[in-house]
């Protein structure tokens, strides 16, 4: 692993194209700003490895009996990608920078 | 893609499967190589579908709608994935959630980490909602017990 000091305001390049920036220290927490290209997924380690591992308990190579379970609308799953129902729970925050700052930081929620 | 019932010639065909072809540029967490998949939707396996990777590894995922499973969800695309994804709204959103059979008796759904498609250009993407906090890894799925 490389470890390189930083002060607040300081920042790294990676790849020539993900920036890493140590914005402020409050404490015992350091809040890091990330920019990378949108194909670039950036995840916070414990929630990336959470979601690996139960992707890969999730992989099979053999299909399992499908459990029974009352949920289905009739034909649901197949028409699904055809009636294109309206999901308003979905909610899609538009990718435009709201701030006018350059690095348009936006703060996650934890 | 439809059932072929033929009227008079008393026979019906088998129901036939969904199959759709979807691309995902960041594969799944933990499989980030894996970028073919083939989501296949068999009308007697409802409300599951297949998500089957287009690789030699033959690895599948049973995915499920999770508004069937919680209609309260209600999971906020980061704007990086809505940009990624080239969504304009929730309506271009379809959302599949991958299940983990644990036992024929035990299922589990994934609400932290959906998979979220863009049903016009059927580019998909394994996002982290950015409140991922409020669901479960392992939200139970209602299975009916069986009596034996």
């Amino acid at each position: 692993m490389l470890i390189l000091s930083r002060k607040p305001g300081e920042s790294i390049m990676i790849d020539g194209r993900i920036h890493v920036k140590v914005v402020r220290v409050e404490g015992d927490i350091v809040k890091v700003g990330i920019e990378a290209p949108p194909e670039v997924p950036v995840h916070r380690m414990e929630v990336y490895l959470e979601i690996q591992g139960n992707n890969r308990g999730a992989a099979v190579t053999q299909k399992p009996p499908l459990p029974r379970v009352p949920l289905a609308r009739p034909a649901a799953a197949t028409e699904s990608q055809a009636n294109g129902s309206v999901r308003p729970q979905i909610v899609v925050r538009p990718p435009n920078p709201r701030r006018g700052t350059r690095s348009a930081v936006q703060e996650n929620r934890p | 893609m439809t059932n072929c019932v033929t009227v008079g010639e008393q026979e019906a065909a088998e129901p036939r499967p969904t199959v759709q072809p979807v691309r995902m540029p960041t594969g799944l967490l933990g499989f980030e190589s894996i970028r073919e998949y083939l989501l296949v939707f068999h009308p007697d396996e409802a409300p599951f579908g297949w998500l089957q990777a287009q690789d030699p590894s033959g690895l599948a995922f049973v995915v499920v709608d999770p508004f069937l499973v919680l209609p309260d969800y209600r999971p906020d695309i980061p704007p990086p994935d809505v940009a990624l994804l080239g969504l304009k709204g929730p309506e271009d959103a379809l959302l599949l959630n991958i299940v983990t059979i644990h036992s024929p008796q035990r299922a589990t759904v994934n609400l932290k980490g959906p998979i979220v498609i863009n049903r016009h250009t059927w580019m998909a993407k394994q996002v982290v909602i950015a409140n991922a906090i409020e669901y479960s890894v392992q939200h139970p799925l209602p299975v009916t017990q069986s009596a034996d």
